[in-house]
């Protein structure tokens, strides 16, 4: 690097951060898109199987697990540098991975063999840390005491539930199969199997959701017994059919004043079941429960994505691999590249010049309740800083820089007029 | 080559947006071997971007059209068609542009009838004494009423029915009587071949090159390269650089003769010097003695509107987009004026809403500057109370533009608004709702004609204020399109007007104050306040929005405080389309004019005095 100059100070909250970025930790995240039926609010990467017979259903899960570790390997052995932004200096070493986190789709429609054979990608490519955290995504309707045991066989050190809502008619509108009895069931089964940390996905503002359906959920959330709940706003994406609903006039948009409230009353109901909130949309029982792995996201960190959908960053490059499961399958097996960067099922990547890293710094990292160290902040315009600060959005305490309880809600504004 | 004054025919062809004249003058130009079908693109004559978009004419073109009724060489026939722009805004234009020919082609459209404007600019074409040949276009169509229409046509121009033509433009079919109709039935161009040159000027476009292109009928005697010209109205004086006719692309020709039609350019820096309606003669001794030809007027701007940069420091290119905007359109005038509001910007005059609405929108798309238009407005006279004229000891008359100027309540005796004479086509079920609206903004009713039992014709006396903003979005969604609407300025008649303003945040926002009449204010107060309520995005506390006639609240709403913008989920899938999004609304955020401590999209100036989407015929 060389002598410093007062331009490198600038930078250092890119090459030298103290929490942020590569000091975040290093993950891995993998995608398992199969769903018995694709949700009307979903916007991720999923492939129905509802319609195919078990033998196909086996052979098409088997010959994915495959890939996805083909793809990994592939992606394991071009080094570090060849995932960072072109010309950047850094170890081509990967470090010891700190956390895991195995999504979908719904990963529990994988027999538990294969989520082992998925997961042993991962030890058997890389260095994994001694505490490694290893999250499932579970779906209630698949959860059994065998996958239960299963998982804690292999290593998983926390499941997430999708619960989404304690009410029929609400789980109804967001057409998930469950009942609401199961979500409380599969949490009981996860612990009794040993699953050290257990986390319940439940939305609010669901059009149909009443005050009391909300609370209802929310009193059942707790007395679930878990110890770390993900709360959304229920986000209604163009591109799905609630979108396309919504577009239509066949179903309300989600009402902004309606979300606030609700939200309010889960941030004073999970506060009095002892929950601790750490970002906008997440609580959990103190620092040792919170999800390691969507930190990482939240501290600009580093981590591969595998499988359809997933999306890697390194360093301020980030890619992103086909949505399509039979064009991912197909792209892996032949080894023909779709796109640049090492794997083969990549369709597009982005380079991320200074501006687009301090967006993207200030916007994840003012998620987090604690906020960002004042070394991994990137540089504000003073006017912006003047602007967010005056309107009473952000704040300097304890000597990190962090949103306000009223900026953090309205972080699009805050993030706007810091960026100015 | 020549023709001999008597084979020439110089005609337009008069219809309503939509009836088919672009296409028959495609057809003609096909037809009589021009183009071929290769290089023929739809609506050939309409040169400019938003001419071909919008499916009307601005500008007047030309085409020569050669013409064999009988396929003999030696029986040729010069045909001049002369394309006039289509809307009212551009009445006297058209008026202009009629005057160069001695007979025009009606053409209306066999399923739709008259349309008001077709009968506005039949009106101009009978008052130039043109010749006219009445066509029924689109008889292929299944919805065409051919009979129906042939006798609404007869009873408007008066004959019989059966002569008019039947055709369509489309297909073909029949171009080629209409042609033989113009041989026939139009006179050829009379005029004095030796006399002292004159010509009349009917258009004229700015060329970056060559500088003003004037586009001229000549009347008496002739044009060649080099002549030394001078224009009678602008007193400009220039020499003859390139002189040509369109047939239809630009050819040079060595000599314009009487009752020819072309173009010449003569280094002429602003279309401004070169005016519409202008006579063009030879410059020299006997120009003084020349008498010009009749029927020349200044254009005049009826609809006003403030244009501001909504970054400051974009002041300076919008006055030099202005200036360049204003080489090529000299009915539309500017100066400067500022507001409390919105700072430096121009308030710009328009011959009408759609003139309005073509240089906004060449602003944006040929100069890229995020502007704020304030809601359009008319120009007043305002008879002051304590202070009079020196000159003639009679109370002092001032003009207001915008509300602002208005004086104090106390300093006016009278305010008189300018009105116009409006005629309105209809089907007779609408007669009610149409009279119903045009009562709604004031209107006294003239006149009442059946054109035949289905068409009526209403004739109007509105306030202009009363039509500027939504008046025809409203005539046509309560008539489902059919009715249609024609104007032309009327006198001024005093009414009683007040001041309507509007507060954001207790803050006063002049460019949102309008000139009511005293009777609608609060209607007008509780519509500009609701509008804005759902124009103005949720800001980071509660805003009032008020109006008010001077210290008086007459309508009040409440822009609720925001309360989220973030609250779902994000991780590592979702970062670049949040990091894209959030990069989007800064760009809308830097367009947004900030009004005191409020941020108001750009829109909401203009947005909050319409009740129906922006539309506009052409």
């Amino acid at each position: 690097m060389g002598l410093r100059v007062p331009t490198d100070t600038a930078r250092r909250w890119i090459t030298d951060p103290v929490e942020s970025g590569s000091a975040a930790g290093f993950g891995v995240y993998l995608h398992v898109p199969f769903c018995h039926h694709r949700c009307g609010y979903c916007d991720f990467a999923t492939e129905a199987v509802g319609g195919t017979s078990s033998a196909e259903r086996r052979e098409l899960f088997g010959r994915y697990v495959a890939a996805v570790r083909a793809d990994l390997a592939r992606q394991v052995a071009a080094g570090r540098r060849a995932h960072a932004p072109p010309g950047d200096d850094l170890d081509d070493a990967w470090p010891a991975v700190t956390s895991v986190f195995v999504g979908g789709g719904t990963p529990t429609l994988l027999p538990p063999d294969l989520i082992a054979e998925l997961l042993r990608g991962v030890t058997e490519e890389l260095d994994v840390a001694g505490d490694v955290e290893l999250t499932v995504e579970c779906n209630p309707e698949t959860a059994s005491d065998d996958l239960m045991s299963a998982l804690a066989d292999v290593g998983v050190t926390r499941l997430s539930m999708g619960a989404q809502s304690f009410a029929d008619h609400v789980l109804a509108v967001l057409e998930r199969r469950h009942t609401p009895g199961a979500a409380t069931e599969a949490v009981a089964l996860a612990r009794a199997a040993g699953i050290s940390s257990v986390s319940l996905d439940v939305i609010y503002g669901t059009p149909g959701e009443s005050d009391a359906d909300w609370e209802a959920t929310l009193a059942a959330t707790t007395a679930a017994g878990v110890d770390h709940v993900s709360a959304y706003a229920l986000t209604v994406h163009a591109n799905t059919p609630f979108g396309r609903q919504v577009a239509d006039g066949a179903l309300p948009a989600p009402d902004d004043d309606v979300q606030r409230t609700r939200f309010d009353t889960a941030r004073r109901h999970l506060a009095a079941a002892g929950f601790e909130q750490y970002e906008v949309a997440n609580w959990s029982r103190g620092p040792a429960r919170r999800s390691r792995h969507n930190t990482l996201y939240w501290r600009h960190g580093d981590y591969l994505g595998c499988g359809v959908g997933a999306h890697g960053h390194l360093a301020g490059r980030r890619w992103w691999s086909t949505r399509s499961t039979p064009r991912y399958l197909e792209a892996v097996e032949s080894g023909r590249h779709l796109g640049p960067g090492p794997s083969p099922a990549v369709t597009g990547d982005e380079v991320l010049d200074d501006g687009a890293r301090a967006v993207e710094r200030l916007m994840l990292g003012l998620r987090l309740a604690e906020g960002l160290h004042p070394n991994d902040t990137p540089p504000v315009s003073p006017l912006g800083l003047e602007d967010a600060l005056g309107a009473g959005l952000v704040e300097t305490a304890c000597g990190r820089f962090r949103c306000t309880t009223q900026g953090w809600f309205l972080l699009d504004d805050a993030v706007s007029r810091l960026l100015v | 080559m020549t023709y001999p004054i008597e084979r020439i025919r110089n005609f337009c062809i008069v219809a309503h947006v939509d009836h088919g004249k672009s296409t028959l003058a495609d057809r003609m130009l096909q037809r009589t071997e021009l183009i071929d079908a290769r290089t023929m693109r739809a609506q050939y004559l309409d040169k400019m971007d938003i001419e071909r978009e919008r499916g009307i004419t601005i500008k007047a073109q030309t085409a020569r059209l050669p013409y064999k009724p009988l396929g003999d060489a030696a029986d040729e026939y010069l045909l001049n068609l002369i394309d006039t722009p289509g809307h009212v805004d551009f009445s006297y234009e058209v008026s202009r542009a009629l005057n160069a020919c001695e007979g025009a082609v009606l053409l209306v459209d066999a399923a739709q009838g008259m349309q008001a404007q077709t009968m506005a600019n039949l009106y101009l074409a009978l008052e130039a004494d043109l010749e006219i040949i009445p066509v029924l276009n689109k008889i292929d169509l299944p919805a065409a009423r051919p009979d129906d229409v042939a006798r609404e046509v007869a009873s408007v121009i008066g004959g019989d029915a059966d002569d008019v033509l039947r055709i369509s433009a489309k297909t073909g079919d029949g171009v080629d009587a209409v042609l033989d109709a113009i041989v026939d039935r139009v006179p050829h161009p009379a005029g004095d071949p030796l006399g002292p040159a004159r010509g009349l000027i009917f258009d004229s476009v700015y060329d970056a090159y060559r500088g003003t292109l004037v586009y001229l009928r000549v009347v008496d005697g002739e044009l060649k390269p080099g002549s030394k010209i001078r224009l009678l109205a602008t007193g400009f004086e220039g020499e003859i650089d390139d002189l040509a006719v369109y047939s239809p692309e630009e050819t040079p020709i060595d000599a314009l003769g009487v009752g020819e039609v072309g173009m010449f350019s003569a280094a002429i820096k602003e279309v401004s010097q070169a005016k519409v309606g202008d006579t063009v003669t030879l410059a020299g001794k006997g120009a003084r003695d020349v008498e010009p030809l009749p029927g020349y007027r200044e254009p005049l701007p009826m609809v006003f509107s403030g244009l501001y940069p909504v970054d400051s420091d974009d002041f300076p290119s919008l006055r030099d987009a202005l200036d360049k905007l204003r080489l090529n359109d000299s009915s539309f005038t500017f100066e400067p004026e500022t507001s409390a509001a919105l700072g430096f910007g121009f308030r710009c005059g328009f011959l009408g809403l759609l003139h309005l609405e073509i240089i906004s929108e060449r602003l944006d798309r040929e100069f890229d500057i995020p502007l704020v238009s304030t809601a359009p407005s008319v120009r007043y006279r305002v008879t002051l109370e304590h202070t009079t004229d020196p000159e003639t000891g009679e109370p002092a008359v001032v003009e207001v533009a915008n509300p602002q100027q208005l004086p104090a309540p106390n300093e006016i005796a009278s305010i008189a608004e300018p009105t116009v004479d409006a005629m309105v086509l209809t089907p007779s079920e609408y007669v009610g709702p149409v009279m119903q609206l045009c009562e709604g903004r004031r209107g006294e009713m003239v006149a009442m004609d059946y054109l035949t039992e289905g068409r009526v014709e209403l004739r109007y006396r509105l306030p202009l204020a009363g039509i500027i903003t939504d008046f025809f979005d409203q005539l046509k969604s309560m008539t489902r399109g059919y009715a249609s609407l024609d104007y032309h300025r009327g006198e001024y008649v005093d009414a009683d007007l007040v001041r309507v303003d509007v507060l954001l945040n207790g803050e006063p926002v002049d460019a949102f104050s309008s000139i009511v009449h005293r009777d609608e204010a609060y209607a007008f107060g509780k519509q500009m306040t609701e509008k804005l309520k759902d124009l103005i995005p949720r800001q980071l506390f509660d805003v009032p929005v008020q109006a008010a006639i001077g210290s008086k609240i007459i309508a009040r709403e409440t822009i609720k405080a925001k309360r989220k913008d973030v609250l779902a989920k994000c991780y590592g899938g979702d970062v670049s389309r949040k990091r894209k999004l959030l990069e989007k609304q800064k760009e809308g955020k830097k367009k947004m004019k900030s009004v005191g401590s409020v941020e108001v999209p750009p829109e909401a100036f203009v947005s909050a005095l319409r009740t129906a989407p922006a539309r506009r015929d052409g």
